[in-house]
């Protein structure tokens, strides 16, 4: 008898499919689960009950207030400190990932040392014979040490730093990272010396805003304090009586600023300078705002041709025309300048014409326009202030020269940082002996003779004068909020101890130890909001409340103008001819891993970027017209090639950019770092050079033109609605891009 | 022809019934059985001991009325007896070790109850007012500690059902929140 498959059987077979996945699903019990009290509990600590600890993220410059949950000695869980002035209890991603800087599993377990340079097998000693040889070699080196720190160095460690560099006569701590390397924040500052007359990074409140003109600043994404500019961006959303603000994003590629903002203006890579000059032009031409503004925008503008910037910048006069009546007719008007215009040759110029569109918008030192950042609260507190690009050369060329007996790098990355021209590696190998004190092997680690690891963050004490401040000095208190994980050593207490045997400073640095040192500084700020008084009240209201700020903000301060300049803009010059080279480069940092210093974070790698949603990889933004004159698709690998360099990476095929124009992010291609960071993706800053804009202070990263070939190679691409998926990622062996 | 059919179809009625207990028996000898065994535990632990000197639970699970956990003692509060009492026994000596080593004592966990359900000790102590037996058992019996219960939701809800604000504490978010 022939049965026939009936829709019975097909029922029955359907329903003995689900059983067996049922079955399937009840695996063998879990094992045992072991529960490891502690051998001495902390006195405070309840069994089941988390205790909150306050400290500071440092995960990027701004310091933003965080909270820990800590559950039996473990931190579990960061979140924003809702007392805190700048954050005001709000976290970003890379906050949230700070766990991880923690508890990575290729953190150092203890001080190691280094045969050979660049061998990668690093011999484990303890910690007093690490302190000896640091001691002999800072001791035979007199004056000739010099320090490489970065800009999320604890102030107290770089005052400690700065003391110890002054009392043996060497030359001041450097403070030179990718993060305020690649968004200028040097340039930023030099530029409100010239026209305001104080270095401070300029602030911009939103939140009253009615007009806003962001020259391609990413202020959601990786800008200055990203976490206050959500905010601030959330107040400028939601304003009394329904009014919602008017965003417009001037930019080549779509960032997730410019995804929320009313109007994207593709403009042409490194000419957002020029537009906000000429949009200063039409106002003082058109009169378009009250009469002294109007003389304002004359006195600062000189005659710029607005027909030709049209034509420079690709933004129709109309556009132009319209955006300058926007801004002009907006009682509460503020311009953004981002990081791609302070990376151009003629950056400065770029950024005053901008600053000078927020002169003329008079809202300069109002509750939503330009302040500058205020000053720190007492000489007791530091704030590391980024070096210029030119002061940083100057150090490697010293070191080239071999009048650099140590070099002490603390927290920065230059092997990684800095585009191979600027010649670091080479400079390195002339210093006769290199410490590090990086948690993890890094690039820069590599090169070291000695490594002896500093507590990360979330174990070490410090502070970080908050910067950009919005509306008051904060200065943000760092502690520890557990025990140390691995057999690490603060290095300021590592300083203070071979300070000791040192006669030129022993005298400059006579503290015991680190916390000695921060209970003073804290005892010279006096009583803030906390209140109190007696050391022991402010110093426990200090790591109670997360640090200092004042009882009650001070009057924001108006910057004026200090000089009467006339900003002279020109068209910026690129680097590599358009015959060979027919795309402009444009770079940013990504959302995620930042400078690069997050890729050592597998919640961070495996977070989609918010634009592409690809995730563990580099890749190259091309437009689809671009992409289709090419005849690549996604995954293909092509080879990207600039005057100054070439990477090979996948192509991903994004919309939201102009056809003439190639962006990639920055974060990858490590070579060290830890197993999540090593070997993924490229490094982009390699194809910029070591050209840096005419004032010398910053790399000019943003005015490059590159060639595309494509290899013939693919890989898959880790993106969302692809067949690999976020995890696979990092798993699949096949992903070298 | 029908007939015919349906004398197998009863068999296969009969047989798909056997299969199913077989796999329920199964299951319940996997998960019932185990959850009821006394594990092995890292030092052979007598509570009956202990209670028998007439310590009382709550002098080592001392935040059962101050917290959501009942807390297992840490080796520092052992050694605050054990230094001087019974120091002959092999168990406190290896106690002793762990001690002299620093290390945290690996204790085997008795009971558990899944991530989703937040249970909380002090409550059920102090609100309550139940004795530490209600849940555990006679303890101050067991030579071996073992699960006297399985803490499913079933168990739970025996006992919050015949509660006087019963329709309080079978609202799902009572635990599960």
């Amino acid at each position: 008898m022939a049965r026939e498959f009936t829709r019975r059987d097909f029922l029955k077979l359907g329903a003995m499919g689900a059983a067996t996945a049922v079955m399937a699903g009840c695996q063998p019990p879990r094992p045992w689960i072991t529960l490891e009290p502690y051998v001495r509990p902390p006195e405070q600590q309840l069994a089941g009950v988390a205790t909150w600890f306050a400290s500071t993220c440092r995960q990027c410059p701004a310091g933003c207030g965080i909270l820990v949950r800590i559950m039996n000695g473990r931190a579990l869980k960061i979140e924003g400190n809702p007392d805190h002035p700048l954050n005001q209890g709000k976290l970003c991603a890379r906050g949230q990932a700070g766990l991880q800087v923690l508890y990575n599993p290729d953190r150092l377990t203890g001080p190691v040392q280094q045969s050979q340079r660049g061998s990668r097998t690093y011999e484990p000693l303890a910690w007093e014979a690490g302190i000896n040889t640091l001691y002999e070699k800072l001791a035979a080196a007199g004056g000739r040490v010099a320090v490489w720190t970065n800009s999320t160095v604890s102030g107290h460690l770089f005052d400690l730093f700065q003391r110890f560099s002054a009392a043996v006569g060497g030359p001041s701590p450097l403070v030179y990272d990718l993060y305020t390397g690649f968004n200028g924040y040097r340039l930023l500052a030099d530029v409100s010396q010239e026209l305001f007359g104080r270095a401070a990074l300029p602030t911009y409140s939103l939140s009253h805003a009615d007009v806003i003109l962001s020259f391609g600043a990413d202020f959601l994404g990786t800008g200055l304090s990203a976490v206050r500019y959500g905010r601030e961006f959330g107040g400028f959303r939601s304003q009394p009586l329904g009014k919602r603000g008017y965003l417009v994003q001037l930019e080549p590629r779509m960032s997730i600023s410019a995804a929320v903002a009313d109007h994207w203006v593709p403009l042409r890579p490194g000419t957002e300078g020029l537009v906000a000059g000429a949009l200063v032009q039409i106002i003082a031409e058109e009169e378009l705002a009250s009469a002294d503004r109007a003389a304002l925008a004359q006195s600062l503008i000189g005659g710029l041709d607005v027909g030709s910037i049209a034509a420079a910048s690709d933004v129709p006069a109309e556009e132009l025309l319209h955006l300058a009546h926007a801004f002009a007719s907006a009682s509460q008007a503020v311009a953004l300048p981002g990081a791609a215009l302070t990376g151009t040759d003629a950056g400065a110029e770029a950024l005053a014409a901008v600053q000078a569109l927020n002169l003329i918008a008079g809202t300069a030192g109002e509750a939503s326009g330009l302040t500058l950042s205020p000053p720190s609260p007492s000489e007791a507190v530091l704030s590391p202030e980024p070096a210029a690009f030119s002061d940083m050369q100057a150090l490697i060329e010293q070191m080239r020269a071999g009048q650099v007996q140590v070099l002490l790098v603390h927290g920065a990355n230059p092997a990684y940082d800095l585009p191979e021209q600027v010649g670091f590696l080479d400079a390195v190998a002339n210093v006769p002996f290199v410490a590090s004190f990086a948690p993890i092997v890094d690039e820069t680690a590599l090169w070291a003779d000695l490594i002896l690891p500093d507590r990360t963050y979330l174990e070490g004490w410090g502070y970080a004068l908050v910067s950009p401040s919005f509306d008051q000095p904060a200065v943000s208190g760092q502690q520890p909020v557990v025990t140390p994980v691995f057999d690490s050593r603060s290095t300021a207490d590592i300083l203070l101890t071979v300070a000791r045997g040192i006669p030129a400073a022993a005298q400059a640095l006579p503290w015991p130890h680190e916390v000695a040192f921060l209970q003073e500084t804290v005892e010279q700020l006096g009583p803030g909001a906390a209140g109190g008084s007696g050391i022991d009240v402010l110093w426990t209201r200090f790591q109670q409340e997360g640090g200092w700020w004042p009882a009650s903000p001070p009057e924001p301060e108006a910057p004026s103008l200090a000089s009467a300049p006339t900003i002279q803009l020109q068209s910026p010059s690129f680097r590599g001819g358009e015959e060979e080279y027919p795309y402009h480069l444009y770079l940013y940092p990504s959302g995620l891993l930042s400078d690069g210093r997050g890729a050592s974070q597998p919640w961070l790698q495996g977070s989609p970027d918010p634009m592409t949603t690809v995730s563990w990889q580099t890749w190259v933004e091309l437009h689809p017209e671009t992409a289709e004159e090419l005849g690549v698709h996604d995954g293909d690998i092509v080879q990207v090639t600039s005057p100054e360099g070439e990477l090979e990476a996948p192509v991903c095929v994004y919309p939201a950019i102009r056809p003439d124009t190639v962006a990639i992010p920055l974060g990858q291609g490590h070579t060290d770092y830890g197993r999540y960071a090593r070997d993924r993706g490229r490094n982009p800053m390699q194809l910029v050079g070591a050209q840096a804009d005419a004032t010398g202070s910053s790399l000019a990263w943003s005015t490059l033109r590159v060639k595309i070939r494509p290899t013939g190679e693919k890989v898959a691409l880790a993106l969302f609605e692809n067949k690999v998926g976020v995890t696979e990622g990092f798993l699949n062996a096949e992903f070298p891009h | 022809m029908r007939v015919v059919r349906s004398i197998p179809r009863l068999w296969r009625l009969i047989a798909g019934v056997v299969l199913v207990l077989v796999v329920l028996a199964g299951v319940y000898l996997i998960f019932g059985l185990r959850s009821r065994a006394a594990p092995q535990q890292p030092i052979e632990f007598n509570h009956q001991i202990m209670v028998s000197v007439g310590m009382e639970c709550l002098y080592c699970h001392n935040t059962a009325t101050r917290s959501p956990a009942a807390g297992i003692p840490s080796v520092e509060k052992c050694m605050g007896c054990h230094k001087v009492i019974a120091t002959e026994r092999p168990q406190v000596q290896e106690l002793a070790g762990y001690w002299e080593r620093q290390e945290p004592i690996p204790w085997v966990r008795i009971y558990r109850v899944p991530r989703f359900v937040f249970f909380n000790h002090s409550v059920h102590v102090n609100a309550a007012g139940l004795n530490c037996e209600r849940c555990h058992g006679d303890v101050g019996n067991m030579v071996e500690t073992y699960a006297v219960v399985d803490m499913n939701m079933g168990w739970c809800l025996n006992c919050h059902n015949q509660q006087s604000n019963a329709s309080q504490l079978k609202d799902c978010v009572v635990c599960h929140r």
